[in-house]
């Protein structure tokens, strides 16, 4: 889709912004430019699995018409793991920074470190269903069996317990607590990972039909 | 229904107490881990809080090796099929997450004093820890009995049902083992949000395995 090259000039800007328009935060000086890819790498992880998750619903619910929804969702989970590695990364980066350790188990770390688990578990899932007929069937029922336990880790946990992080855009308040040139910066971050997201996700999906009719014309042969 | 459902735990529990499979293992690896803690700390005493991560640790790997046999029983055995045939899967979803649940609590029952006895542990609010163990035991085996059957159709591999399994369950271990530390730390606590938070996970993973397990267990 032409839309998605827009990435190709929203990245650029958005990193461009990021270190020489948005101002330093004043507690955490320059380090405080790691919101700009932080914050959009966790919400694309999330993005990632709940589409992940719908595709696993619909490929249950269409059944045999299901159109390899399955094999989106295994794409889509792929990305989402590449993505919540960097994330994690990301967040110990700028935990070492603000709180001067790479990891205190503060509870919004922990839930990101879940969803990473998540993810690993679904691929291990999906290779041990390796020559399993029902393999997309079973893999789109535990995606979406964690879809449902999400919320518990993601947004009941770090309000039950409580976390040094900063409050996240889907806060209490509902308000995003920056300065414009700040806000501005991060908008523009956040719809190029998610355009990023997307246009490597039709990218996969494009490969794997590529694979699949590779393999049915050497079946014919 | 109704009758179908008590008749397939029936069958479950006779079978069960044939084999004594899934109590046996789970009592004895309850029974291990607990006497190799209490050999390896020899009476020291331990903080309250090391105490409840042991503690629902031991719980969840104790479900980890029995609970997973109530499907791979059937598969192994060959009779999936007979069920699959004869039983509707809601049904068979309501009788296996019914047996597991009743066989958890009871191992809970035998485990949980096993653990007190043997580590010397006090626990200061009964009543709330008496209240937190079945409702983490409940959660327990809820989450698993789906996770059993997805497990069972991918050859019954144990070690799977384990890496599946614990994800989904580590919120409930995080919020038990927390609430349980405090059960045994201060005298007089009770704090419900958390009763509350296991029932509700629980209750939401139960109403969509019911929906889900048809799809797992019906094969194309």
């Amino acid at each position: 889709m032409i839309v998605l090259r827009l990435v190709y000039l929203f990245m650029p800007v958005g990193i461009i912004l990021a270190f020489l328009y948005a101002p330093a935060e004043r507690l955490m000086g320059e380090a405080s430019r790691m919101l700009y890819f932080h914050v959009p790498l966790a919400w694309v992880s999330v993005l990632a699995f709940l589409i992940a998750g719908v595709a696993s619903v619909m490929h249950l619910v269409r059944g045999d018409d299901s159109r390899n929804l399955d094999i989106k969702a295994y794409n889509s989970a792929s990305l989402g793991f590449l993505f919540v590695v960097l994330a994690t990364a990301a967040g110990s980066l700028w935990s070492r920074m603000a709180w001067n350790a790479f990891w205190n188990w503060d509870p919004r770390q922990s839930s990101i470190i879940i969803l990473l688990l998540i993810y690993v578990a679904y691929f291990s899932l999906w290779n041990a269903l390796e020559n399993n007929p029902n393999r997309g069937r079973i893999t789109s029922v535990y995606l979406i069996f964690a879809m449902v336990s999400m919320p518990f880790f993601v947004f009941i946990i770090p309000r039950v317990f409580l976390s040094l992080h900063p409050d996240t855009l889907i806060n209490p308040r509902g308000t995003v607590l920056l300065g414009d040139r700040m806000k501005v910066t991060l908008m523009i971050c956040l719809i190029s990972f998610t355009l990023l997201y997307f246009d490597l996700f039709f990218m996969k999906n494009r490969i794997s039909r590529m694979e699949q009719r590779l393999e049915e014309s050497l079946d014919n042969e | 229904m109704l009758k179908e459902l008590l008749q397939n735990i029936r069958k479950d529990f006779i079978i069960e107490f044939r084999s004594r499979y899934a109590l046996s293992v789970s009592l004895s690896f309850a029974g291990v881990s607990t006497l190799g803690i209490g050999l390896a700390t020899a009476g020291r005493p331990l903080a309250p809080g090391v105490h409840a991560v042991l503690f629902w640790l031991i719980m969840f790997f104790s479900a980890m090796n029995g609970l997973l046999h109530i499907f791979t029983r059937e598969e192994e055995q060959g009779t999936s099929l007979f069920l699959r045939i004869t039983t509707a899967p809601e049904k068979v979803y309501l009788s296996k997450l019914i047996f597991n649940i009743l066989m958890f609590l009871s191992l809970q029952l035998l485990i949980t004093p096993l653990y007190l006895f043997f580590l010397q542990v006090e626990v200061r609010s009964l009543l709330f820890f008496l209240l937190l163990v079945p409702a983490g035991g409940l959660a327990l085996a809820s989450a698993s009995t789906i996770l059993a059957a997805i497990v069972a159709k991918s050859g019954g591999k144990g070690a799977l049902f384990t890496v599946i399994s614990f994800p989904l369950v580590l919120p409930l271990l995080w919020v038990a083992m927390t609430a349980t530390g405090q059960a045994l730390e201060r005298p007089d606590y009770f704090d419900g949000r958390n009763l509350l938070f296991l029932l509700a996970f629980s209750g939401s993973l139960v109403a969509v395995s019911y929906l889900l397990f048809p799809y797992v267990w019906m094969e194309e």
